[in-house]
């Protein structure tokens, strides 16, 4: 208890923040309501406490003592206290639609990006190809993202920006902002650093101890923020803000396919990890939402329907564009419909990914 | 009678002690008699434990929760039972101990006591009432147990027709649970349109009675709609019908209009009887005429009616389009007004009275603290632009807890030190009780107020893990769950022990005007032994104490009789006739 309030008290003088970092046109106006409305309300809840706790002490009395007064209304104060809170209502009303209304008007020519999201997970698209699990901006740019769900609802949300949108199946939802802070790249040493202890260990990227990404980019958090099943919570990716567009673009170029010079195992790998995939299948035996891939690949799969067929590139191929046709025994029919989204390229980095990954491929 | 108290000139009135054979707690003996019963006031009593034993289990899983939230990438809970263990805190809380906590349990005991009625119109239904409680509650925990839920108490579709989670089971508790709540507030509304005693008219029903006629017409109007809603989720569970499902054509977002269009109002069904009481406690402890009387009443009626067209609000980040969104943003903040002046209302009562400040006081000071704040923080969220950045936050959550808890379950408590004395008998000990509204209202705070920074720093709600920066607070809000649990228990204690070793209680303990205060405590079997005498029920004029006895009397000026005998004389118009 003591000391949960001690550093509570530390957060306060040290980096304590009320709110995330104020990273777009929308946070300061957002925030400027916040503070607003919370400064009217305080104001009527000092009254009010003044009131409650002064008259409680005040007009305290003992047993059987008779009250000074019982006047039971007084039509002018009721008035007065039904229309002077009804004028501050309508204000934040106004206020609140207005600002509301700039965040649904999407300026011309914005930058634009789809997004996919599902269970567990966001898919980025950056046109021609490139896709990617974290999103990238251009500072100072305003930027509509359309989204939309391959299952379940999702909500995009960026509490650095103040926006929120559900991502509901069955309809595109579009949402936009303008960044206005840039995201720092960190030293070339720390993320060298960093990137060496990851490969040492084999684990994915931690986000959280880092505090960038593997490209060396400080970020600001994404959530999901409408439940979406058990791994909601961590439904999570990272939004970097770029100073220039020669950076930006850069960025996407060099995820936008696979050069000539890497091998399509060594891709597979990435998109293992960038696609979504590695969300639900693991790639050291232990069963998540989806089969493991280690030494699945060659061999003999019991589906739901009773038939077994063999895990080969046929099969694979068909289970990653049409993933409900053939369900693994033991599994729910839960995984997206990558149709149109991976090229064959990628589907063959994949397929070599996972051969790779098994003892049973000849 | 009463010994003590002489006033030249009136008379005292003062029912004294219940005999053994009239209390209705005594009247009859065994359990059939009670599982029998058709009095309103045991089944007020059985449903009172009920809820309370559903709050013990809702309450238990809350602390689970945030023993989890501690250490979130602990040994705990895995994701996948953090989520059935939220689902079920949200799902216990709402349907068995929320909803009916005030409405079923107090309402069914004070309702025909305050309308000076013998019983509810429908006894039998009241009973069928009961039992239909109690066979959902079991089928419905029973459901959440077994095969376990996970998609929190709202069943957002598509995740509720495609999880592989129980569903259907779920549902079918909450559908029977929905019938237990129309019959108790069809019974309600009918008992206070039929029953009331010569001089009972609509403005000297005390204002409980008011509350809870505007929530019994939610009741009955809003349920049935969620039960047609859990019908549609069930059949497009199972046979596809493409209303709600996207994979057949349907719209999620439909889901949330149909369910929110009940489920706010559920909201009111849950804060307009805790009004009620808070409008009886504010007005008997502090001795004083309810201020605004007629406002309130309105003012219930007017939420009931209101509630009903603001239920867009739970969906401004959904996509709705932007003139209903707005339309929506502005309905809701029609609703705030009437809960505003209220607030006024009952300071507005206290000023210039005569305060005792017993427990009953303490937790209605406690409500006014905590709704205010819960009601302020309202407003960012029926803001659009703010509400954009909160919606889905743990802001939401430390909003609704201060609504739920610091509202509603702080009134139930209050209600139930005020009346505790009235339905068993006893008193219990002031010093534990106020001991007990202290660190309720102290843990209370710790909990729920870090919540707030919490979401306006961006942690989303219904996460089982979270990024290691808003550890600080939620450590926190565990620290004040553990003192809010301690608070709980001391009030249980506290009442218990009353009942092993409690004074017995005179018939007004504390000063109050309503007719329940006119009968013996605990009431006789049939509440009055004669019919009551109906006046103004916040005039407190002619209640005296009575130092001697220690206890409230109502005096009654001396009436001048007319002289027995005969007139010396026939009065002239008589004359004539003879
Ligand atoms: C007694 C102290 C209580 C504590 C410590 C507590 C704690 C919590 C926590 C940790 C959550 C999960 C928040 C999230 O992740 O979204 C939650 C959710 C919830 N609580 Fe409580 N709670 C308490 C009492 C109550 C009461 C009395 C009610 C009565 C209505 C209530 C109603 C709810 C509801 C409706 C939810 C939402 C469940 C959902 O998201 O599906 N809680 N509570
Ligand atoms: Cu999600």
């Amino acid at each position: 208890m003591l000391p949960a309030a001690f550093s509570l008290l530390a957060d306060y003088t040290e980096d304590y923040a009320w709110f995330p970092d104020s990273a777009s046109t929308f946070s300061s106006e957002v925030d400027w309501l916040y503070k607003v409305i919370t400064g009217i309300g305080f104001v009527f809840f000092v009254g009010v406490i003044i009131a409650l706790f002064g008259f409680a002490l005040k007009y305290r009395k003992a047993k059987g003592q008779k009250a000074e007064s019982q006047v039971s209304h007084n039509t002018p104060l009721e008035l007065a206290w039904s229309v002077i809170p009804s004028i501050f209502l309508v204000g934040m009303f106004i206020f609140g639609a207005k600002v509301y209304l700039d965040m649904r008007t999407v300026p011309d020519g914005s930058y634009e990006v789809g997004v996919q999201a599902f269970k567990w997970g966001w898919t980025m698209d950056y046109g021609r190809g490139t896709f990617h699990p974290e999103l990238h901006l251009l500072v100072n740019e305003p930027t509509k993202l359309t989204m939309r769900s391959s299952d379940v609802i999702h909500s995009l949300y960026v509490p650095a920006f103040r926006a929120k949108k559900d991502v509901v199946p069955g309809r595109y939802n579009y949402m936009w902002f303008e960044p206005t802070l840039a995201t720092e790249k960190v030293s070339d040493e720390d993320l060298a650093a960093a990137v060496k202890e990851t490969e040492e260990s084999g684990a994915e990227w931690d986000y959280d101890k880092y505090q960038f990404t593997p490209d060396g980019y400080r970020f600001y958090d994404l959530y999901c923020a409408e439940y979406c099943g058990e791994n909601h919570s961590q439904m999570q990716t990272v939004v970097v803000v770029h100073k220039t567009r020669e950076d930006l673009d850069a960025w996407i170029k060099k995820y936008s396919s696979r050069s000539d010079t890497e091998s399509l195992e060594s891709y597979g790998e990435k998109l293992y990890a960038r696609r979504g995939c590695s969300g639900c299948h693991s790639i050291d035996g232990s069963p998540r939402v989806g089969p493991t891939w280690k030494d699945a690949f060659g061999s003999m799969r019991a589906l739901t329907s009773g038939a077994t067929v063999k895990v080969d590139e046929n099969y694979l191929r068909e289970s990653i564009i049409y993933p409900k046709e053939k369900i693994a025994a033991g599994y729910q029919p839960v995984m997206p419909s990558y149709k149109g989204q991976l090229s064959d390229d990628d589907i063959d980095s994949m397929i070599a990914y996972m051969k790779s990954l098994s003892a049973n491929a000849e | 009678m009463s010994a003590g108290l002489n006033i030249p000139g009136a008379t005292v009135r003062d029912p004294g002690f219940p005999t053994e054979r009239e209390n209705y707690l005594t009247n009859s003996k065994g359990v059939l008699s009670w599982m029998f019963t058709l009095d309103h006031k045991r089944i007020g009593v059985m449903y009172l434990i009920g809820v309370t034993l559903s709050f013990a289990l809702g309450g238990l899983l809350a602390f689970a929760l945030r023993w989890h939230l501690l250490d979130p990438d602990g040994t705990l809970f895995t994701n996948n039972i953090y989520n059935q263990v939220f689902t079920l805190h949200g799902a216990i809380m709402v349907f068995l101990f929320i909803i009916p906590s005030i409405p079923a349990a107090l309402g069914n005991f004070l309702v025909p006591i305050m309308l000076g009625a013998k019983d509810v119109a429908f006894p039998r239904l009241n009973l069928s009432s009961f039992y239909l409680w109690i066979f959902g509650a079991i089928f419905f925990v029973m459901a959440l147990c077994a095969s376990g839920l996970d998609t929190g108490w709202t069943f957002y579709t598509p995740y509720s027709t495609t999880t592989d989670t129980s569903v259907i089971m779920a549902t079918l508790g909450a559908f029977i649970l929905g019938f237990s709540s129309i019959f108790t507030g069809l019974n309600f509304i009918v008992t206070i349109n039929t029953m009331r005693p010569p001089g009972m008219t609509w403005f000297r029903m005390p204002l409980f009675l008011w509350a809870t006629y505007a929530t019994s017409i939610i009741q009955v109007l809003a349920t049935p709609v969620l039960g047609i809603t859990l019908l549609l989720l069930i059949a497009e569970r199972t046979m596809h019908i493409g209303i709600f499902d996207p994979e057949y054509n349907g719209d999620p977002v439909t889901y949330q209009h149909f369910f929110w269009f009940y489920s706010h109002p559920a909201v009111y069904i849950m804060i307009l009887p805790a009004f009620g009481i808070i409008s009886e406690i504010i007005s008997v402890h502090s001795h004083k005429h309810i201020f605004g009387y007629r406002f309130i009443a309105y003012s219930s009626i007017a939420i009931a009616l209101l509630g009903f067209l603001v239920w867009g609000h739970h969906m401004f980040t959904a996509g709705m389009s932007d003139m209903t969104t707005i339309i929506f943003s502005a309905l809701t903040f029609t609703v705030s007004v009437p809960s505003a002046i209220k607030v006024f209302n009952w300071l507005a009562t206290m000023y210039k009275g005569s305060i005792s400040l017993t427990t009953p006081m303490c937790y209605a000071i406690s409500f006014i603290f905590l709704f205010t704040i819960g009601g302020l923080t309202g407003l960012h969220l029926g803001t659009l632009a703010t509400d954009q950045h909160l919606h889905d936050t743990y802001f939401v959550v430390a909003h609704f807890h201060y609504v739920m808890v610091g509202g509603t379950l702080v009134a139930f408590l209050g209600g139930l030190f005020h009346w505790w004395p009235k339905m068993f008998g006893k008193l219990y000990n002031e010093n534990g009780g106020r001991i007990s509204a202290f660190l309720v209202f102290l843990g209370f705070n710790l909990t729920f107020l870090p919540q707030f920074i919490l979401g306006s720093r961006g942690m989303p709600r219904r996460y089982a893990t979270y990024d290691p920066e808003f550890a600080t607070l939620h450590t926190a809000s565990t620290h004040g769950a553990l003192i809010l649990g301690i608070g709980l228990l001391v009030a249980l204690v506290v009442l218990l022990m009353s009942l092993v070793r409690g004074k017995r209680a005179s018939a007004n303990p504390w000063g109050g005007a309503t007719l329940e205060w006119n009968c013996t405590s605990p009431p006789p079997f049939y509440n009055f032994e004669r019919p009551p005498v109906v006046g103004d029920p916040y005039d407190f004029h002619d209640i005296e104490w009575d130092e001697q006895n220690e206890r409230y009397v109502t005096i009654e000026p001396e009436r001048k009789m007319v002289p027995e005998t005969e007139p010396a004389e026939a009065p002239a118009h008589a004359a004539d006739k003879q």
